[in-house]
């Protein structure tokens, strides 16, 4: 008797489960015991760093829902997420509450921001929905700039805040955040991996690839759009609200334009419309300063441009950009299924017609 | 008589980096995000071209300004505008923000952040009454715009090259059947656009200071462009002078302070109102 083809379906769970091959198992099997066993091995410094790409990576899966699934370009995320980082301030600093009610809080103010945000979509789209967002970030900026200013006494330097604390034990530390950062990460991105697998997520692809096409199917493009919106301000609120535990103090400075365009650049570079690509877009960005820094450290002091490496940190985004852009515009991801294809489909070189989606 | 002179000199600034993004979005419905870079990197460039021709005439350092802006700006179109025809013009926009975040980069590493005044045109000619002097440079700026944008109407609507470039912006297929090197157009027009944004720029620095954080004033020339439409050569020149007085008016009778958030409001209200500003067409709304 014949064996069944490992890469034949026959059954719809089949051709829905999140890891249909073994070889993924085993894979991410892999990866989640790397990275529960990485904080044992690695030095504070890097393990502060992975707890930055954490954050980094909700607020990039929060992104690529509304732009690389939903395709609403937004240059206001970088306001979603000083939402969620202030409306944590004020409930921390000024409330005294405990974290269980000022992070539901920031993300519940996040929802409400992007419901608000989301409106000119309605109308718009591409490039001027851009510019609309644009100008709402430095709207909402403004306004909590004066916020900041008015807080009191000492705010100008940032407000801090308490570090959370549960039953008398407070969450403080670079291993501690990172086991409570790294389930945060890992739900937010199961949860947006299935949503995006639902109606839901569909309905907003349909939207993405042709809005009155998508009209014409009988998808409430009004409320699935505002939804996209209210999704991903509500996680761009959380990674707001985690990041102003983590670092203990929320100033306005942080959340520049330039935040927002790094958001832009780590779905960029991971991969727009994939959720995984989010994460790795999350990590390469985080870590890109760094490895510089490495790299510089190294390099003969002739090769240093006579200054710091600031500039040219700042300007390696820039050309990261681009580079994915011009080069590889489906991200680290589309590398990764290349190579996955390659390797599953070998001797062969066809892509599966049964494709299970883009994940 | 002061605050009509400040009122058109901002105008010509803003009118000239609206232009910057006008003749862009005109041609190939891009949006150039990187206006404000632009211009103060060719502040900066002429602040250099001035020391190198340091005892030479001011002449020099203009033509190499010129001469940098276009050549650069043909280069962008080469190296990365043309790779990407045929994608989302989302796409293209982004990589004019990439672009705005080397260049500024490219600031802290040349001209390691300093800031810069430009010497230039410094000298009183007149005392207004009410204190403040009117200065060369104002009246330099406001004849820099007037003459760049009467060069542009006349271009466009006597000049052969000029048709050429309508043909393209309206419709690059068609134009290009009718042997219309819609590669040279773009390219031409790119340069045009660097141009434009580095002389706002030198502008800007003569009257103010040069530093990586001016390079904000791209949201006022990006707002110039929107109120007038962003397909509107017309639009920009108005818009420019609306969002100036706008300013002006802001600094003066309520806040200095407040006047940095007038370019966000007013683009804020145009797209709640109407989006596709003064001059701008309508139903390009439905092809964005």
């Amino acid at each position: 008797m014949l064996s069944r083809s490992p890469y034949l379906r026959v059954t719809y769970a089949e051709t829905n489960r999140l890891l249909a091959e073994p070889y993924q198992r085993i894979l991410v099997g892999a990866i989640v015991l790397f990275v529960i066993g990485l904080p044992l091995v690695a030095d504070s410094y890097f393990v502060h760093l992975l707890n930055l790409c954490f954050l980094a990576a909700i607020g990039a899966v929060g992104l690529n829902l509304l732009t690389g699934y939903c395709g609403q370009v937004s240059l206001g995320h970088a306001a979603f997420i000083a939402i969620g980082a202030f409306v944590t301030a004020i409930c921390a600093a000024r409330f005294h509450t405990p974290f269980w009610v000022a992070i539901p809080a920031a993300c519940a103010a996040g929802a409400a921001v992007g419901l608000v945000v989301g409106l000119p979509a309605l109308r718009f789209r591409g490039i001027y929905l851009a510019i609309t967002t644009l100008a709402m970030h430095y709207a909402i900026v403004f306004l909590l700039t004066a916020y900041q200013a008015n807080f009191g006494p000492s705010a100008s330097a940032g407000i801090s805040i308490p570090a959370p604390s549960f039953a008398g034990f407070e969450l403080d530390g670079e291993r501690p955040w990172y086991y409570a950062l790294l389930i945060v990460t890992g739900l937010v991105v199961l949860f947006a991996l299935n949503l995006a697998r639902t109606y839901i997520g569909r309905a907003w692809i349909a939207i993405r690839d042709r809005d009155i096409a998508a009209a014409t199917i009988g998808i409430d493009v009004t409320r699935f759009k505002l939804l996209a919106f209210v999704v991903s301000s509500v996680l761009a609120a959380l990674a707001g609200s985690l990041g102003a535990y983590f670092t203990g103090v929320v100033t306005v400075e942080e959340f520049t334009l330039e935040l927002a365009i790094l958001y832009l650049a780590m779905i960029i570079v991971g991969g727009m419309g994939s959720v995984v690509g989010s994460v790795l877009g999350a990590v390469f960005m985080t870590l890109l300063p760094f490895m510089i820094d490495r790299l510089f450290a190294v390099l003969p002091e002739a090769w240093r441009f006579g200054t710091t490496t600031y500039g040219i940190q700042e300007g390696a985004v820039g050309v990261v950009i681009i580079g994915f852009l011009l080069f590889e515009p489906d991200g680290l991801i589309e590398i990764y299924r290349r190579g996955a294809i390659y390797f599953e489909r070998w001797p062969f070189r066809y892509r599966e017609l049964q494709s299970g989606g883009r994940r | 008589m002061e605050a009509l002179v400040s009122i058109l000199v901002l105008g010509s600034t803003y009118a000239l980096l609206a232009a910057g993004v006008v003749i862009l979005y005109k041609a190939s419905r891009v949006v150039n995000f990187a206006v404000g870079e632009l211009a103060i990197v060719g502040g900066y460039v002429f602040y250099s071209a001035g020391v190198l021709w340091s005892g030479q005439s001011l002449v020099m350092a203009i033509a190499t300004t010129a001469a940098v802006s276009v050549l650069f700006g043909v280069t962008v179109y080469v190296a990365l505008m043309r790779p990407l025809i045929g994608q989302p013009t989302f796409v293209a926009a982004m990589v004019t923000i990439g672009l705005a975040i080397v260049l500024k980069a490219g600031i802290v590493v040349i001209w390691h952040s300093r800031s810069v005044g430009l010497n230039l045109g410094r000298t009183a000619l007149h005392t207004y009454v009410q204190g403040g002097n009117l200065r060369l440079i104002d009246i330099v700026t406001i004849a820099a715009g007037i003459l760049f944008f009467a060069a542009l109407f006349v271009f466009f609507r006597y000049a052969p090259l000029g048709r050429q470039f309508r043909g393209v912006a309206e419709n690059p297929l068609l134009a290009s059947q009718r042997q219309v090197n819609v590669n040279l157009i773009l390219a031409l027009a790119w340069g045009a656009a660097v141009f434009s944004a580095a002389l706002a720029g030198v502008l800007f620095g003569a009257r103010s200071i040069l530093s990586p954080q001016s390079t904000i004033i791209g949201l006022s020339g990006l707002t110039a462009a929107l109120v007038g439409g962003l397909d509107s050569l017309r639009g920009a020149v108005i818009g420019g002078l609306l969002v100036a007085a706008a300013t002006y008016a802001t600094a003066r009778l309520i806040d200095p302070v407040m006047s940095d958030a007038v370019p966000f409001v007013i683009l804020l209200a145009v797209m709640l109102r109407s989006p596709w500003g003064i001059f701008g067409t309508q139903e390009e709304l439905n092809r964005v």
